[in-house]
């Protein structure tokens, strides 16, 4: 018995750590309807400026505040200066220029900080253990939880019940009306992107003391975040919060029952669903 | 228009005269290592190893009275990119030695040009066994362990610590298979009280191994054989302490200080063992000696792959000054049989398939030691060459022509 609940909860920690990742993925595609390549270089840019102030700083909450804040400016240069200017000339433009924009920053990444990989090392109570029904667990797998358990709620609260919310969301629906009422549409969908890019910084920073902090952390990522909004849902935040539940469980569950092909489950998952619903388990049709 | 046309043909004249004259007076090593990349790291302490090797020899006065040349070439971890290079390096610059430690794939490549343009490759990182079994050849050479080797030289420790309960876990390709099923295949034979309370192959590339931690303990294992290397190996020794994990790891690839380092947690890798042809700490006069002079030149310590290229180049030094000639039939035939006692012990060039029979040494990761502030490794212990190889009849080699 207490064997399933170590699995059930190694399957929220993960789970927690693909919602993260995911969250600003989906909420940039589903407020814009612009599919950022670029999320998971943000990600991995979210780990080394975390593994750089951690250096600087020797603190971890001081490095999880600050990184994502970094992401934001980042996301909203990117937004301003870049992405606005294909904006007209459609979809394919946009996800060419963050195509390249995720190039560019991997680049960057391995000139700045080498191809050697570094730790982000935690200290105090987030580096200790607790006895869960007498099996020792880290408190920082239960902390990634907490974090995207917060953030999900957080992200919810703001898109479903303040103005803010509503203006983003009929800015999606019909931005020259929301125009006409005397929104600055523009500035609306640079904080949408930015807001995006903050969130995979923050990803970036929860993941780094769970894994290593390399120049190969973004594209082992980048599948894991598709996966979870396809499965979940092209935009929805519900989705995906649901998708990495499952895929979570099954990826423990999968080692636990199945191990032979326990990364095979979640692909053969996500093609089941796009046989019986392919806009995703939460999305809506096109 | 006319004049300028001249002179630059002129210039270019002079330079291919000057290029051609030192063709003539140095020896060149092509060194074939990712140098861009992801792995970038790899090649470059490979390349500082093969540079040292150079450097040392040139201070003695060079290799048959000629400086030697290193030509760095960036392999970029494909075999076909590595093939294009080479060949040319062959036919325009007159190179007939090449080396690497990355990556089996360009090895088997570099293996097959090598013998089709006559030249020799050598290689002290490449870990296939088939390099030096079934897809042998003449121009092949390798001054490195074969998974084979190293998968035996860990069963010995294992079952001369007479553990009972042994788990083994690795990446699921073949690398991983062949390892675990040398590993499992010597422990047999050599303790058939050790029992194998679980094998698990994992995805290269697995973010949380949690799960696969969970039914390692469930499992009581006492000890965990594991051939990972990068990201599956420093997550998995990263995340299974926290988790509770007791038993020790075996490992192949510890040896290395940036290991170490990112698993950032000298509590996960301390008590552990690791298995190499080289390691910085081994207790003989000649590595004490060559280690203090790299120390002095270099600046740093000629850890695990600087101290494996240093010594494979050295040896392929020995057997073009034994062959007295840089002809690569002279070469190979004094290679074959040639031993070289350097820093690691006794090695010896095996004719019947070009595989260096050579002793492997083990070495638990301590805290304290003089060269770096995180854990590592603590002085080894010998496995001899005699108990790790793998007899010429079993090899997969049919002999070259």
């Amino acid at each position: 018995m207490s064997d399933i609940a170590i699995f059930f909860l190694h399957g929220l920690a993960y789970a927690g750590l693909l919602f993260l990742v995911s969250s600003g993925l989906t909420l940039v595609f589903g407020m814009m309807s612009v599919l950022n390549f670029a999320h998971a270089s943000f990600y991995m840019l979210g780990a080394y400026f975390a593994y750089w102030l951690l250096q600087i700083t020797g603190n971890f909450w001081l490095a999880l505040l600050i990184s994502p804040l970094m992401l934001l400016v980042i996301g909203a240069l990117v937004e301003r200066f870049l992405l606005r200017k294909v904006h007209v000339l459609g979809h394919v433009h946009e996800l060419l220029l963050t195509f390249g924009l995720a190039y560019i920053i991997d680049e960057a990444v391995k000139l700045i900080w080498g191809t050697n990989p570094h730790a982000i090392i935690i200290s105090g109570f987030l580096a200790h253990t607790v006895n869960i029904m007498g099996v020792t667990y880290p408190v920082y797998r239960l902390f990634v939880f907490g974090v995207s358990m917060a953030l999900g709620l957080f992200m919810w609260l703001i898109l479903f019940k303040t103005r803010i919310g509503i203006i983003v969301r009929a800015a999606v629906e019909d931005s020259p009306m929301v125009g006409s009422l005397g929104i600055n549409v523009p500035l609306v969908f640079m904080g949408v992107f930015s807001v995006g890019a903050a969130l995979s910084g923050l990803a970036g920073v929860t993941a780094g003391p769970l894994l290593s902090v390399d120049p190969g952390m973004a594209g082992a990522i980048l599948v894991d975040a598709f996966v979870v909004i396809v499965v979940g849902g092209m935009g929805s935040l519900g989705g995906a919060v649901l998708a990495s539940f499952i895929i979570g469980e099954l990826q423990s569950f999968g080692v636990l029952l199945f191990p032979d092909f326990s990364l095979a489950l979640i692909y053969m998952l996500m093609a089941v669903v796009l046989v019986i619903r392919p806009e995703g388990l939460f999305g809506e049709k096109q | 228009m006319k004049k300028l046309l001249t002179i630059c043909i002129a210039v270019m004249t002079v330079l291919m005269m000057t290029t051609g004259v030192m063709a003539e007076s140095t020896i060149k090593i092509a060194v074939v290592e990712p140098l861009s990349g992801n792995f970038k790291d790899i090649g470059d302490r490979y390349l500082e190893g093969v540079h040292y090797a150079a450097k040392v020899a040139n201070e003695n006065g060079g290799l048959l009275g000629k400086k030697v040349e290193i030509i760095p070439m960036d392999s970029e971890l494909k075999p076909a990119v590595a093939v294009r290079k080479a060949t040319k390096l062959i036919m325009k610059d007159g190179v007939n030695f090449f080396v690497g430690g990355t990556g089996s794939s360009v090895g088997g490549a570099m293996s097959v040009l090598a013998n089709k343009k006559n030249a020799i490759m050598l290689s002290y990182g490449m870990a296939a066994t088939s390099l030096t079994g079934e897809k042998c050849s003449r121009n092949f050479f390798r001054a490195c362990a074969t998974t084979d080797n190293q998968s035996y030289a860990l069963a010995h420790w294992v079952a001369d610590q007479k553990f009972k309960k042994v788990f083994c876990i690795a990446q699921d390709y073949s690398f991983g298979k062949q390892a675990v099923d040398a590993f499992v295949t010597k422990l047999k034979e050599l303790n058939p009280a050790a029992e194998i309370v679980g094998t698990v192959m994992h995805p290269v590339g697995t973010k949380d191994f949690a799960p696969y931690v969970s039914q390692i303990i469930a499992s009581g294992a006492e000890v965990v054989f594991t051939s990972n290397w990068g990201n599956d190996l420093t997550l998995l020794l990263k995340q299974a302490k926290p988790l509770g994990l007791k038993a020790q790891f075996a490992c192949y690839y510890l040896n290395d200080e940036n290991a170490i380092r990112v698993v950032a947690n000298d509590e996960a890798v301390i008590g552990s063992v690791t298995a190499e042809i080289y390691m910085v700490t081994i207790p003989t006069e000649a590595n004490k000696k060559f280690v203090e002079q790299f120390k002095k030149s270099e600046g740093r310590y000629p850890t695990w792959l600087r101290g494996k290229a240093y010594l494979a180049t050295t040896f392929l030094f020995k057997a073009i000054e034994k062959a007295g000639s840089t002809d690569v039939d002279k070469v190979i035939t004094a290679w074959e049989g040639l031993v070289y006692e350097g820093p690691a012990g006794k090695w010896t060039m095996r004719a019947c398939d070009h595989q260096t029979q050579m002793p492997i040494w083990i070495a638990e990761i301590i805290k304290n030691n003089p060269y770096f502030e995180h854990a590592y490794v603590a002085t080894p212990e010998e496995v001899a060459s005699e108990k790790v190889s793998v007899p010429c009849d079993k090899t997969g080699c049919p002999g070259f022509q």
